[in-house]
């Protein structure tokens, strides 16, 4: 059982860094993010056809995966988000979603549906954390999630984070002093997509991936654990990735090994989901902007 | 006086015309769409089946997004709860095909009813949240529950000889489509689709109207699982043994994105999009590996994540051109044929 609760810690890493991108795009623009996920597949796809199949050096796959992020991340803000700005808010979300398949169907086009191996940012057997084998990658990525959620919750107290927060709350009259929408909705895609990259990029190498793997079995997790923070809390989407990690794989044991229930990880976070919606809607940590 | 009685007859006969031929024309329209039917023999037979189940599936989705206006990215889970129960009704209890229908439509929309109640008490965005994660939830847990659904190995849902044959089982879709189809008319045409329509503008002031917005949402909830069981239902009886893989849940938002193409809130959009990406994952992979020359990129894989593709890439033309969907685009047609004479 500890290894279960150790496993989750460092799955639930995974969730916390794609909730912080959610709940970036939720502050700023009160949309949930569907295609937050494929930063992460586009970045970990480039990377993955520099570094293996062209021979480059690891740290050119990494910035070209990231910048294939961030350009996609613009390229949606600019041809999907910003007409549909005055649409309502299911119709954006069902382009979002029509945005995370797009992308995994060009993945698989050029692509073709096959697992790959990405080699780790650090060679090493990695340690022994209560019986589970943790590996350097995974420990790079607690370390990433924490730095990167500490540093989000910074940008939100800055100037541009409060500027960013200001169009949010009334574009109208952010503008009036001086808040260019259209640079913000810039901005805040921009910096989703590259949080989105730096996740597919940190966990591409745990496992073997496919097309479509951080969207298929990554995504209502992460958005679990950012509606457990409270959706608009970073310090949340931290706590509420690792709560959702550990959640998930405490089902996979005590449901799944025991009970022998089927879709054991599934059914823990759903209920996890619904508790939270039912009992504290507002989350762990959440309050107002 | 006498002129003007010559120009109201005039005017009466014109009229009578314009009738006969727009009668003329749908029944023309409805000639040539029913040919395959009648020539295509048992292949086309299965292909109109699909797409008519696909349409009521649309349908279903129509009730609870065009009509209520609430979201559900896990439509599958009703379906699929519909196509199971028919399976269990019709191979382990051996009933008749008529009671695996009703169970599944009755699977469906306890399904939804319940999923409806606790959902409804989140809003907006987090609904979408809500259906996806349980449309994930009853994929891996109840579709794999050994006792009920046969595990991997699928439940079979044998045909009754009646309806063994691919026409006649085609004509039986149909049937249940038509049937679909006059109950979303009747449910939009009276005070139930008016409520409906107030609750999807704005919740707040259909409540100070004094309509019972979450008995109505409920409401659609339940008839929208209603039709979606009776799709699975259908579905299962149409493959003659269902899996849990049929179910996944990339096919729960093509069929939410298919929806949106045809046009929310549009009866003739829904069901010709429907009935387009229904045969485009059949009729696509031969048609491309029958032309002459082959794209290097194109292999039996990529086949089968071509149809999702196309649906996208329409979703974004539509949305970003004509959100009206097929239905927009067709909207001068369909109002010459249904009221141009009334002007």
């Amino acid at each position: 059982m500890g290894a279960f609760i150790a496993l989750g810690v460092f799955q639930g890493a995974v969730y916390g860094l794609l909730a912080v991108g959610i709940v970036l795009v939720y502050k700023a623009k009160r949309v949930f993010n569907f295609a937050q996920g494929e930063f992460g597949g586009v970045a970990a796809f480039t990377a993955f056809s520099l570094v293996v199949s062209l021979g480059l050096p690891y740290w050119v796959g990494v910035a070209g995966g990231l910048a294939a992020a961030v350009a996609m991340g613009l390229t949606v803000e600019r041809v999907i988000v910003r007409p549909l700005e005055s649409e309502s808010r299911t119709i954006m979300l069902v382009a979002l979603v029509g945005v995370a398949l797009f992308t995994i169907a060009i993945i698989v086009l050029l692509g073709q549906p096959i697992p790959r191996v990405m080699p780790p940012l650090v060679q090493g057997t990695g340690l022994n954390l209560l019986g589970a084998g943790i590996l350097p990658q995974q420990l790079i990525l607690l370390a990433v999630l924490a730095v990167l959620a500490a540093a989000m919750a910074w940008f939100f107290k800055t100037d541009l984070g409060l500027a960013v927060l200001a169009s949010s709350q009334d574009t109208r009259a952010a503008q009036v002093v001086g808040i260019s929408p259209v640079a913000i909705s810039r901005l805040v895609w921009g910096m989703a997509a590259l949080l989105g990259g730096i996740a597919g990029l940190l966990y591409a190498p745990v496992g073997i991936f496919t097309p479509g793997f951080m969207t298929l079995t990554m995504l209502v997790p992460a958005f679990a654990a950012a509606v457990l923070g409270g959706m608009t809390s970073l310090p949340g989407a931290f706590v509420g990735g690792i709560a959702i990690g550990v959640v998930q794989n405490l089902g996979i044991y005590l449901l799944g090994q025991q009970l022998k229930v089927p879709g054991a990880a599934e059914l823990g976070v759903f209920a996890l989901l619904m508790l939270v919606l039912l009992i504290r809607p507002q989350g762990l940590l959440g309050k107002e902007a | 006086m006498a002129t003007a009685t010559m120009t109201f007859a005039r005017v009466k006969v014109q009229r009578r015309f314009g009738l006969a031929l727009r009668v003329t024309l749908v029944i023309a329209l409805l000639a040539v769409a029913a040919l395959p039917l009648v020539y295509g023999g048992d292949v086309w037979a299965q292909r109109i089946s699909r797409a008519a189940i696909y349409a009521i599936i649309g349908l279903s989705i129509n009730t609870l997004t065009g009509h209520a206006g609430q979201i559900s990215l896990g439509h599958q889970a009703f379906v699929g709860i519909g196509a199971f129960a028919a399976a269990f009704t019709a191979s382990r209890l051996g009933a008749p095909l008529g009671f695996g229908l009703a169970a599944g439509a009755v699977a469906g929309m306890a399904t939804a009813a319940v999923v409806g109640m606790v959902a409804l008490r989140v809003t907006g965005l987090y609904l979408a949240l809500v259906t996806l994660a349980f449309g994930l939830t009853a994929e891996t847990t109840i579709f794999n529950w050994r006792e009920f659904t046969g595990g991997g190995a699928g439940a079979f849902a044998p045909r009754p000889d009646i309806l063994s044959g691919d026409r006649a089982f085609a004509l039986l879709c149909l049937g249940v489509l038509a049937l679909v189809l006059y109950a979303d008319w009747r449910l939009v045409s009276t005070k139930a689709g008016r409520a409906l329509a107030a609750v999807r503008n704005d919740e707040r002031i259909a409540a100070t109207l004094g309509i019972d917005t979450t008995g109505y949402k409920l409401a659609a909830f339940s008839l929208s699982g209603l039709a979606a069981g009776l799709a699975g239902g259908l579905f299962a009886h149409w493959n003659q043994v269902v899996q849990a893989m049929d179910f996944e849940f990339q096919v729960a938002l093509v069929w939410v994105l298919m929806t949106v193409v045809g046009g929310l809130r549009s009866r003739l959009g829904v069901v010709l999009a429907s009935a387009f990406f229904a045969l485009l994952p059949l009729t696509l992979p031969n048609f491309l590996s029958g032309l002459p020359w082959q794209p290097p990129f194109l292999n039996e894989a990529v086949y089968h994540v071509l149809p999702p593709f196309i649906v996208v890439v329409m979703l974004l033309l539509v949305l970003r051109f004509f959100p009206g969907g097929l239905g927009q685009l067709l909207r001068p047609a369909t109002r010459w044929l249904t009221k141009g004479g009334r002007r």
